[in-house]
């Protein structure tokens, strides 16, 4: 002990819990599976000591290798750092239980040395690190500046420490300026896509919103772009710029006259579109504007000359619906109807019906009780899915599918907003108030209460209004379709897409992979047929008619094949740079994905609408096994040229292919 | 761990998991018998599992003996009192051996293991047994009139236990006689005997050939809250007074082999008290202790004494000599929350912080409420300990008591 004497007592007691964290590492390697829980206990309680000692992050970052090498994140959900949630991580984080914080502590000191670079993991890129990182820093901000609550110290006591060294630590290590400025990057690449689902942009603008406000904060000259994110929630006009709060913004509409009044309205209207988000001041807005003539309605939701005309032909239907969904709480709602009466589809003589049906439905017990535990009182269920239809009817491609294996049902629904509205609109109806939906599978009534399990087990919650409610009732009829396709040869995929989508999926099917040996077979003939049938300069320059399921092998950053993915083909047409693009909707709730060998999976700036993901098509083609077509317009196969079967291939021999591909 | 065929083949009787492992990393084959319940999980982690209802005895009791004999089974070690009456029963099949089963008898009704330390010339409290609320009235009267109380002066308690469960559960200690009428009906018959005003202290001893092999001085801080080993010096210097009467209790039950954790009071002018005398592992998890400080693996060291194939060379290089080969001094002590309601687990910043500090088996509170304890109670968790100094260690253990470790 005499020589430790020289070093301050801290440094002597994390060089003392340093071993012991060896020996307990050790010791859970080499654990028969029964001991191991008990053994991975003592890990988190060490880690636990080690994060509240100076310098414990660091240490447990520079041995984040051998951490999980033992075995510490075996069997838990973190063992597949590539599918964790940022999202999750304020709960993780501030969990009363020792072991959840501990555990998501080491695994994000695990994705900081990946991040790195001084860690190279098999199941995750250096930049997916990375982006996990910022974000989990972004949600986490106010534990970052402790401006902690009293809640927090309630429920967690010192173990709060953890977090907050934890993050601290993160911060200085990815650097500060860089956490606001990426996060605002991030933000605006997600609002690109104009999901539906904006309840995490709106808490990491809150975040911002708050470190702004707080005088303790030195945010250096990082943060400029922040202020037109906040500004379009919590001040986009001249009379809402200071946030004065509903009541006040409530008042002074009252004294302004038709200018004024107009200003606000264009104000409101800019932010929305800017941003897809809605500010809590816009429903004051409109809800006041109703007794104001149509004028100042349709300048308010910022329409062109298409909206305006629907608002005027549909009035008292959009009045209605503005009555209805105009709450602070269900704000977003408005952007909704805004593009809905952009769509034009209050055309289709079935729509105003349906939304007036919509407008007087009565909902399940079970329906509301979901709708609720989901989001809470603020606002009634009903409001709640009305918000939730009128978002997905005017961003059919902001579905996602959340942290859930259902992509066919997220495709299913949000394909059916794009091309079949006034049917999901039925569908909405059916689930929400009979709590069941009848499909028909080759004839032969299917369920949704009759089938068994679906995909997806337990309920899911981190879902947009319509998809909580529907997607349930889908998910089961669609494994029931699986089923009843047993002992057929093949894919099921070929009889289950058409009869679950819609008569419009091709009964023409191709696909390129041998689903018993998994190996992938006559990939240039595939090509051909796919070539030919989507390809504009192959097809007889026939733009895509109705949107195709297809089925694609996602690969991560490094090529390497990750798993299979339903997604929808919306056209193929030629981009900005003059090159031909597929442009496609990806359930997955954020479609920007590096895919590895260059294929970089675009949102934003090669001629995307909101929502739409895209790729060269050769890239394309490379990824996709399964797509379907009308087997009369097969088109010139043979017309096919070497060169495009060639570029293809060579993306596909570089990736997933790699070991897939029967030798030459 | 490779299984050595020509070494005995051991059946666990009871679940614990710490046995478990110790049975996986040792060179002799083994089978855990346990209830139905832990099936499933030793299928999962392929533990050689053989299922037995210990609370039901019938007439298919032989079943098991038979069975055990039929697998090539050599011994039966008993991890819990519930499985020592057991084991003597399987043992005296296993190794034709019929006085094994009435030994184990003794083991268990502790009015009957009192006597025959009594026969045995074991010095042994005041002690009677209890059949009904006036039997204890009568003995706590009798006790106190013994010690020449006045009336007024406050009574000496005297303790009450269940004839045929371990250690301190079914403990009571009575001090008044309004005690007495808090006595549910349920826990009668029991066994009452005189306090001791001494020093408590246990004994962990592995019997082989008839011959203590180790014998392990464990040293209680408070009863029922704190034990350390090896013990202070000032409770090692009667190690050999305390050998003696360790080998006095192998003559008196007839101990050829086994593992046996006795209690004994030292009262001020060095006489000994037997209290009683158990044979399986102790609780409070003083095996692991015993590891901690010696290194060897006690579990396995019980496995090796029931082997009737274990050599006397195996046994001798097995165990290190006692106070001279420990690395330090291990401790643990039982926490049980001092507040009505808590909400959360956490440990005081100046135990985490203390060098002697080791590790926890705490777990978060499933209640807020904490009920009310009766008789000595199940204490939360358990902390441990580990450190150069004995009285140091023993200070420390005693001071956890005015800690708060649920808030």
């Amino acid at each position: 002990m005499s020589s430790d004497n020289e070093l301050p007592v801290s440094e002597q007691r994390l060089g003392a819990l340093l071993q012991q964290l060896e020996v307990a590492l050790a010791a859970l390697e080499s654990a028969p599976s029964f001991s191991r829980p008990g053994r991975a206990g003592r890990v988190f309680d060490l880690a636990r000591r080690i994060l509240l000692e100076p310098g414990g992050c660091a240490a447990l970052e520079q041995r984040a290798q051998a951490i999980e090498q033992a075995g510490t994140f075996a069997d838990s959900d973190w063992a597949e750092p590539q599918r964790l949630q940022p999202a999750l991580t304020p709960a993780s984080l501030g969990s009363p239980q020792a072991e959840t914080v501990v555990i998501e502590a080491l695994s994000e000191l695990r994705l900081l040395a990946v991040a790195r670079g001084d860690y190279v993991h098999p199941l995750l890129s250096a930049e997916q690190a990375h982006n996990h990182l910022t974000q989990v820093l972004a949600l986490n901000l106010s534990r970052i500046f402790a401006f902690s609550g009293e809640a927090e110290r309630e429920t967690q006591g010192r173990l709060a420490e953890v977090p907050r060294a934890l993050l601290r630590y993160l911060a200085e290590r990815i650097g500060y300026e860089f956490i606001v400025d990426t996060m605002i990057d991030e933000i605006w690449r997600l609002l690109g896509q104009r999901p539906l689902m904006v309840a995490p942009v709106r808490r990491m603008i809150d975040q911002m919103a708050l470190c702004q406000a707080n005088p303790e904060i030195d945010l250096g000259t990082s943060g400029q772009g922040a202020a037109r994110l906040v500004s379009s929630l919590y001040g986009p006009t001249q009379g809402s710029r200071e946030d004065p709060g509903i009541e006040a913004y409530a008042g002074r509409l009252a004294g302004m006259d038709t200018a004024a009044l107009q200003q606000e309205a264009t104000g409101m209207a800019r932010a929305m579109h800017d941003t897809g988000l809605v500010s809590p001041y816009h429903p004051v807005l409109l809800r006041y504007l109703l007794d104001h003539g149509d004028h100042l309605l349709s300048e308010a939701l910022g329409l062109s000359t298409t909206g305006r005309d629907c608002l005027l032909c549909y009035h008292q239907l959009i009045r209605a619906l503005i009555d209805a969904v105009a709450h602070p709480a269900t704000a977003q709602g408005l952007y909704g109807l805004a593009l809905l009466l952009e769509r034009g589809i209050l055309y289709q003589p079935p729509l105003a019906p349906a939304l007036w049906r919509q407008l007087g439905l009565l909902l399940s017990e079970s329906s509301r009780q979901r709708l609720r535990l989901a989001y809470g009182d603020a606002a009634t269920p009903e409001a709640r899915l009305l918000e939730g239809v009128l978002c997905m009817l005017g961003l059919p491609l902001g579905v996602g599918q959340g942290n859930n294996p259902t992509c066919q049902s997220a495709r299913a629904l949000s394909m059916w907003a794009y091309n079949d509205p006034d049917y999901l609109l039925q569908m909405v109806t059916w689930a929400a108030r009979d709590d069941e939906i009848v499909m028909h599978f080759e004839g032969q009534p299917i369920s949704s209460n009759a089938s068994g399990v679906g995909l997806s087990h337990g309920m899911a919650l981190d879902l947009d209004p319509v998809s909580l409610l529907v997607v349930p009732h889908l998910d089961r009829i669609y494994a029931e379709m699986g089923r009843l396709c047993i002992g057929r040869e093949g894919d099921p995929h070929r009889w289950v897409n058409p009869e679950f989508h819609g008569w419009w999926a091709g009964r023409g099917f191709h696909i390129c992979v041998d689903i018993a040996t998994g190996g992938i077979e006559d990939p240039e003939t595939f090509y051909r047929h796919f070539y030919a049938a989507y390809h504009p300069l192959y097809n007889g320059n026939q733009p895509l008619v109705h949107p195709q399921p297809a089925g694609i092998a996602v690969t991560d950053s490094a090529a390497r094949f990750i798993g299979w993915h339903a997604i929808t083909i919306l056209r193929a047409a030629i981009g900005p740079d003059e090159g031909m693009r597929v442009y496609f909707f990806n359930p997955n709730n954020d479609s920007g994905q590096d895919w590895g060998d260059g294929v970089q999976v675009s949102t934003d700036g090669n001629g995307e609408r909101f929502g739409e993901a895209s790729l060269p098509f050769a890239q394309f083609a490379s990824r996709l096994y399964i797509f379907h077509l009308d087997p009369q317009e097969e088109g010139a196969p043979a017309h096919v040229s070497a060169d495009e079967l060639g570029e293809v291939m060579g993306y596909l021999r570089r990736s997933w292919g790699a070991d897939r591909l029967a030798p030459a | 761990m490779e299984k050595n065929p020509d070494k005995g083949y051991i059946a666990l009787l009871g679940w614990s998991l710490g046995a478990v492992e110790a049975a996986a990393a040792f060179d002799r084959r083994y089978v855990v018998v346990a209830p139905e319940w832990a099936e499933e999980y030793c299928l999962q982690h392929e533990i050689p599992y053989l299922p037995w209802n210990f609370e039901r005895l019938n007439d298919r009791s032989m079943e098991i003996a038979e069975t055990l004999r039929d697998m090539g089974v050599d011994a039966a070690v008993p991890l819990f009192e519930e499985t020592v009456e057991w084991a003597g029963a399987i043992n005296s099949v296993l190794m034709q051996n019929p006085r094994l089963h009435g030994q184990a008898v003794l083991f268990r009704d502790k009015a009957l293991m009192k006597r025959r330390a009594q026969l045995g010339g074991i010095r042994v409290g005041i002690f009677e047994e209890a059949h009904e609320k006036s039997d204890v009235v009568r003995f706590f009267k009798r006790v106190n009139q013994t010690l020449l109380k006045l009336d007024g002066d406050p009574d000496d308690p005297i303790h009450l236990k269940a004839f045929d469960k371990a250690g301190c559960l079914g403990h009571r200690v009575i001090r008044t006689y309004e005690e007495i009428d808090a006595i549910p009906e349920s826990e009668y018959p029991l066994l009452m005997e005189s306090h001791l005003d001494g020093w408590e202290f246990a004994v962990e001893a592995w019997v082989w050939d008839g011959k203590i092999q180790f014998l392990n001085i464990s040293e209680y801080v408070t009863l029922g809250y704190s034990v350390f080993v090896p013990a202070t010096p000032e409770l090692e210097q009667y190690r050999e007074q305390i050998t003696r009467q360790i080998e006095l209790l192998i003559k008196t039950f007839d101990i050829q082999f086994g593992q046996i954790h006795p209690e004994y009071f030292v009262t001020s002018d060095g006489t000994m008290y037997f209290g009683e005398v158990a044979y399986r592992p102790p609780g409070f998890k003083a095996f692991e202790l015993i590891e901690r400080a010696y290194g060897f693996n006690a579990y396995q060291a019980s496995m090796l004494v029931f082997d009737p194939k274990a050599t006397a060379d195996e046994v001798a290089a097995f165990f290190p000599e006692p106070v001279k080969d420990a690395k330090g001094h291990a401790g643990c002590f039982g926490v049980y929350p001092r507040r009505r309601v808590v909400s959360r687990l956490e440990i005081p910043e100046e135990t985490e912080q203390h060098p002697y500090f080791d590790y926890h088996e705490l777990s978060a509170p499933l209640e807020a409420t904490v009920t009310k304890r009766t008789a000595f109670g199940t204490h939360w968790g358990l902390m441990f300990f580990f450190g150069d100094d004995p009285h140091t260690l023993r200070d420390l253990l005693k001071h956890q008591e005015s800690l708060d470790f649920y808030v």
